[in-house]
């Protein structure tokens, strides 16, 4: 088992033999592995809320809605969909890529995708077996007529004739019809099967580009999603800050460095400090992924929706602020106590010494620590592509699976991390050695 | 900790406590500032009262009473962020409402009075130990307390340094500063002290002038501290 879009290196890999799960035919594959003849003919369908005004045909998908954004589609990422959809709308529609076909549904029939584009069999499939979402509709006509075809490796081309032989006899016999049948799944396009293997296989007019030239096209799309990762790391890392520091204040505001006689005496404190406590275990006890989920699929259930970007901002910001609050704590408790003392015994009031005296300390001593993270979140920016954000891993893993090219686009994306990430190494580096010049007598 | 304590101070004067280690010299110090609490009986300086207990009452107490009282401490305390001159304007400006332009003129007269004119711009880091205790009487001189205490100001630093910090306690003693001082520097409490007090075991067991105290003492604690400390 794995995930569709990794059938084909598992083939390459050997850990499968035939590749055969609604992979369509596309000259760039057949070039590179063996296609059997077709044994499916699939069309691409649009699917919306039946009650979506916005979406009563393909050409709808131009106008921006109702409230003048860009419509949003989502797709199976890598598929004929997102490449027919991308292709014809992507200038007008914000296309929405995901791992598997069945995350668009709930999405769509809540209203935070508009439609999502699939093939026709794997949708009346979804609709008709999941009958959870009545609401969604297929919307105007069917398109884009393609083929599903068996995939084996180049060397293996006796395997591939005995399935084309096999699909053949089955055709013939009505077995196949009857399959198709079964799970709702024939249609007068199939009919035209035998036709189409007359004149199997299809003339290879695609004009191959050289790579450099294909790595090339990718370059500005590399840079955007480098600009969305730039911008989910900056604006969760001061959230995460801020988070943390207001965490570890409630904390430590009963110890004497803070002005505090030590004991945990307000009911209101104790229960501040219990709360800000239980926060930090749990968000330091479960993964970035799985906060990312509950913040992306779980809140609409408590009335709270939130896009996939902000999203991503949200869940790194909760996240990182669980270690920052222990980081600032650490660097809170390490001024020493005479810094309180002679704060408030030149009449400063708590806040005040606190404001001006501690903390400045303390957050030079957390600098090099927070510095280090902020390059950790950086990376952790990758877990974000799970719910479709379009960032730099997952720009990678779009490019690399349509083009082939896994080698080239892979150093294209770590040629931009590390443009990223080096230089916040240099300035932690330049922090840390700074401060120890500050601290040695 | 104290068991005890009747201390006096006149206006203009200073008063020495000195006493073996554990003996609540500091405590006293402590708790007439505010920084430890204590259970019975009263802190007056000038007009402001400080009652025992943790009240709210007692946050309004203890903000008159440390406008009025300022403290030196054994570990100076300087603020490290902040450079010598930033450390005497802080609490003028931030807690007195002074503008910058008065604060730094008056903070630069009081670092000439300790003579250190010439390092208004360093960072404590850069100052010896004897240059940051002058920083902090002036940091402490700043808020023009009616009252000075000094803790222990000179057992963090060596004979040296020691010496010029006495000396800028002596001309504040001169110049009229009522202060209360706990020290080991027996040599210095004989010539700037108005009036000695030993303690020992959480009470004061003798008060007096310095020759009497030091030269004529009766009393078995004080004979067995002053037989026992290196005369500075």
């Amino acid at each position: 088992m794995c995930g569709w879009d990794q059938i084909l290196s598992d083939l390459d890999r050997g850990k499968i033999d035939i590749g055969l799960n609604g992979y369509e035919y596309t000259p760039q594959r057949a070039r590179k592995y063996r296609a059997s003849i077709p044994y499916y003919i699939y069309e691409l369908a649009l699917c919306a809320r039946g009650d979506a005004k916005s979406i009563a045909s393909w050409s709808s998908l131009r106008e921006p809605s109702a409230d003048g954004r860009r419509k949003r589609i989502g797709v199976l990422g890598g598929s004929a969909a997102d490449r027919y959809v991308t292709a014809e709308f992507g200038t007008t529609c914000d296309v929405s890529r995901w791992e598997g076909v069945v995350e668009t549904f709930p999405l769509v029939d809540s209203g935070r995708l508009d439609a999502t584009v699939q093939d026709l069999p794997a949708l009346e499939f979804y609709l008709r077996q999941l009958k959870r979402y009545p609401k969604l509709k297929i919307v105007d006509q069917p398109v884009q007529p393609g083929y599903y075809v068996a995939y084996a490796r180049w060397s293996d081309d006796s395997l591939i004739q005995e399935i084309n032989a096999a699909i053949r006899t089955l055709y013939e016999k009505g077995t196949l019809r009857r399959i198709y049948e079964k799970h709702g799944l024939w249609n007068a396009s199939q009919e035209r099967l035998p036709e189409v293997w007359k004149n199997w296989p299809p003339p290879d007019n695609f004009q191959q580009m050289g790579v450099m030239d294909q790595v090339w096209l990718e370059v500005p799309l590399f840079f955007r999603a480098a600009g969305v990762t730039v911008l989910l790391a900056f604006l969760s890392m001061p959230t995460a800050v801020a988070l943390g520091l207001a965490a570890a204040l409630i904390r430590a505001w009963p110890t004497r460095v803070l002005g505090g006689d030590g004991s945990t005496a307000t009911p209101i404190g104790k229960i501040a400090r219990g709360v800000t406590t239980t926060y930090i275990e749990i968000i330091r006890g479960t993964p970035l992924a799985f906060q990312l989920f509950v913040v992306y699929f779980v809140l609409p259930d408590l009335g709270v929706t939130i896009s996939a970007f902000w999203s991503g901002v949200l869940a790194l910001a909760v996240n990182y602020s669980a270690y920052e609050a222990e980081i600032m704590r650490l660097g809170i408790q390490s001024v020493p106590v005479g810094q309180m003392e002679a704060a408030l015994s030149l009449g400063m009031s708590r806040v005040l010494a606190v404001r001006r005296i501690i903390l400045p300390q303390a957050i030079r001593t957390v600098i090099p620590a927070t510095a280090n993270d902020f390059i950790a979140l950086f990376k952790d920016t990758a877990v974000c592509s799970v719910i479709a954000v379009e960032e730099l891993s997952k720009q990678y893993a779009v490019a690399a699976k349509s083009t082939g090219l896994y080698l080239q686009m892979a150093v294209l994306a770590s040629l931009l991390y590390l443009a990223m990430s080096y230089p916040l190494s240099l300035l932690a580096a330049w922090l840390e050695r700074r401060l120890n010049r500050e601290n040695s007598q | 900790m104290l068991k005890g304590v009747n201390l006096r101070v006149e206006r203009g004067t200073v008063g020495v406590l000195i006493g073996p280690s554990g003996s609540g010299k500091s405590t006293v110090l402590r708790c007439v500032n505010g920084l430890d609490p204590f259970q019975e009986g009263e802190i007056a300086v000038g007009a402001a009262r400080l009652t025992p207990g943790l009240s709210n009452a007692r946050s309004r107490q203890l903000e008159q009473l440390r406008g009025c009282v300022g403290t030196v401490f054994q570990q100076f305390n300087l603020f490290p962020h902040l450079s010598a001159l930033e450390n005497v304007i802080e609490a003028p400006i931030h807690v007195l409402g002074k503008s910058r332009e008065v604060a730094m003129s008056e903070a630069s007269a009081l670092l000439d009075r300790v003579r250190l004119a010439d390092r208004l711009s360093a960072m404590p880091h850069q100052l010896s130990g004897g240059q940051q205790q002058r920083v902090a009487v002036a940091r402490a001189l700043a808020m023009k307390p009616d009252v000075l205490l000094f803790d222990e100001p000179t057992s963090a630093l060596d004979p040296k340094m020691t010496g010029e910090v006495l000396s800028v306690i002596a001309d504040l003693a001169k110049s009229g500063q009522t202060m209360l001082v706990v020290t080991h520097a027996m040599s210095f409490a004989r010539k700037v002290a108005t009036e000695v007090h030993v303690m020992f075991d959480g009470v004061i067991v003798e008060s007096g002038k310095p020759a009497q105290v030091f030269d004529s003492s009766n009393h078995p604690a004080t004979r067995e501290l002053l037989a026992s400390v290196d005369p500075v």
